[in-house]
């Protein structure tokens, strides 16, 4: 048995032994005064804002709830519209002169009576229209404290082991290294958490004051009637908290098929990318600190072939997406960046470029091995 | 005199923790006269070396800002250990730019170049 392997079985050893934790539990172990905010976060969470409480001009959703809805906070639904221009020289323009690259499907009834425009303007200098299922947030508090030098080790941009899979960071605007959201551009998940509230509900906070402009050109007078920031930091700071306590759940006990699949998904490579297991750093919330956990992924970017290719962001280029971490697998109903795959086996057969290589190996396996690797993958 | 004393400790304990904990993007610099200066931490979008004018994309999260700044005679550009001149500077370039806030908008007073390691 192999190191990794190893480490798996052991995880999965430590995780039988305990309570399994259900979609939407808070991670096992926190203090009183933890738990405490994971259910006052809960409460920040599923709050819905009107006008007069901050929501708007321009929104996709009224509560964070309202895409995490399913169950109890960390599944959704919704699918939303991204759009950035890839210009010459390889230079991706995140379209902030044109309201960014989140565009929002609705408008406050006094944004639409002031423009007569239900939702934002699709900015004329896109490129590429790229359309984003709501992610799965569980377990993103784990993620968020892997360090950056993990991730690095990991990045193989040259490809200098030949496996055909290279893999590197992105990086957001300001240069630090990215993990958070499907082109990993998002350094942490803080941020993550606070440009959400931003840009899905246009919601400002004390770490994003400012509205967005609405194609470029200012907010109409009286139609954001909220003062900014519109939540308190406290609140803010409580919703984050949530989201950081929100534990991945538990993997089903895996039956005969299921154990030969793991053991199949590293075989084909899947794993290259689809990291089994990696390991926090140092956190002040011992729940969270150094503790291995099953990611599933190197939240590293992959090119992923022309036929998945959408937006540019950061450094990733149209065909690069971040390795989605298998996370709640059982609880999906679609599948990819877009939710366009409504099976694992659409999944797998949609993964190009770098990733071609394992779904070639998946497709060549007899039937009975590609649905153990299936059953393995629904067990997550 | 004591209690302006006290009263100039106590403001910089309340001040310290807000502007410590507020992102690159728009730190407020120097509490005295905390609406005058201001560090941006982002990404050249355009530059027009002619005019001075540069633009830089900010933010938080997957809500990003444009920021719009002049130079000046007296800005100072630099890279590591080297001054720059504005014209160096090209979309892409991950910079720090130290403003101030004037009638005519932000004005920087320092843009320093940062070098991104690759991978």
């Amino acid at each position: 048995m192999t190191g990794p392997r190893v480490t798996v079985a052991l995880l999965l050893v430590a995780v039988s032994c305990q309570k399994p934790v259900k979609p939407g539990d808070p991670l096992p172990r926190l203090s009183r005064a933890e738990r405490d905010r994971f259910d006052r976060g809960k409460v920040v969470f599923d709050s819905v804002f009107t006008s007069e409480t901050g929501l708007g001009p321009l929104f996709n959703s009224t509560a964070c709830g309202e895409c995490h809805e399913d169950p109890a906070g960390g599944r959704g639904d919704e699918v939303e519209v991204h759009a950035t221009a890839f210009r010459a020289g390889a230079v991706c323009d995140p379209l902030v002169q044109e309201g960014g690259p989140v565009i929002q499907q609705h408008t406050t009834p006094a944004l639409k009576q002031a423009l007569g425009i239900d939702e934002e303007p699709f900015p004329p200098s896109a490129t590429a229209r790229a359309m984003r299922t709501s992610p799965v947030v569980f377990g993103r508090g784990l993620l968020d404290l892997v360090p950056d030098s993990v991730l690095l080790a990991y990045a193989d941009p040259a490809d200098k082991n030949h496996d055909g899979v290279r893999g590197r960071p992105n990086r957001f605007a300001d240069g630090r290294i990215g993990r958070f959201g499907r082109k990993g551009f998002v350094p942490t998940l803080r941020e993550f958490n606070a440009g959400a509230f931003a840009a899905e509900m246009s919601v400002t906070t004390p770490e994003q004051p400012t509205e967005e402009d609405i194609g470029g050109k200012p907010i109409p007078t009286g139609v954001d009637p909220a003062a900014d920031p519109e939540i308190t930091q406290q609140a803010l700071d409580l919703a984050d908290d949530f989201v950081r306590f929100l534990a991945p759940p538990t993997p089903a006990t895996l039956a005969k098929d299921g154990r030969r699949g793991r053991d199949l998904f590293s075989q084909i490579g899947c794993a290259s990318c689809h990291i089994p297991t990696l390991r926090t750093g140092y956190s002040p919330v011992p729940a969270l600190s150094n503790r291995p956990f099953a990611a599933y992924t190197d939240l590293l970017l992959h090119d992923m072939g022309a036929d998945l290719a959408d937006i540019c962001l950061g450094l990733a280029t149209p065909a690069d997406f971040r390795t989605e971490p298998l996370l709640d697998l059982r609880g999906a109903e679609h599948f990819l960046h877009d939710g366009r795959a409504t099976t694992l086996e659409q999944a797998i057969e949609l993964h190009g470029g770098e990733g071609s290589g394992a779904r070639d190996r998946f497709k060549t396996l007899p039937a009975a091995d590609q649905a153990a690797l299936i059953a393995f993958l629904k067990s997550l | 005199m004591r209690r302006n004393i006290r009263v100039a400790a106590l403001t910089t304990i309340l001040l310290v923790p807000l502007i410590v904990s507020a992102p690159a993007g728009w730190r407020a610099v120097g509490s005295a006269q905390p609406a005058a200066s201001y560090t941006f931490q982002g990404t050249v979008r355009a530059i027009n070396a002619r005019t001075g004018t540069l633009e830089l994309v900010t933010g938080v999260g997957m809500s990003l800002r444009l920021v719009r700044m002049t130079t000046a005679a007296t800005t100072r550009l630099v890279a590591t250990g080297a001054a720059l001149r504005v014209g160096d500077l090209k979309p892409g370039d991950v910079v720090r730019a130290e403003c101030r806030r004037t009638a005519a908008g932000l004005v920087a007073d320092r843009i320093e170049k940062l070098e991104v390691a690759t991978p």
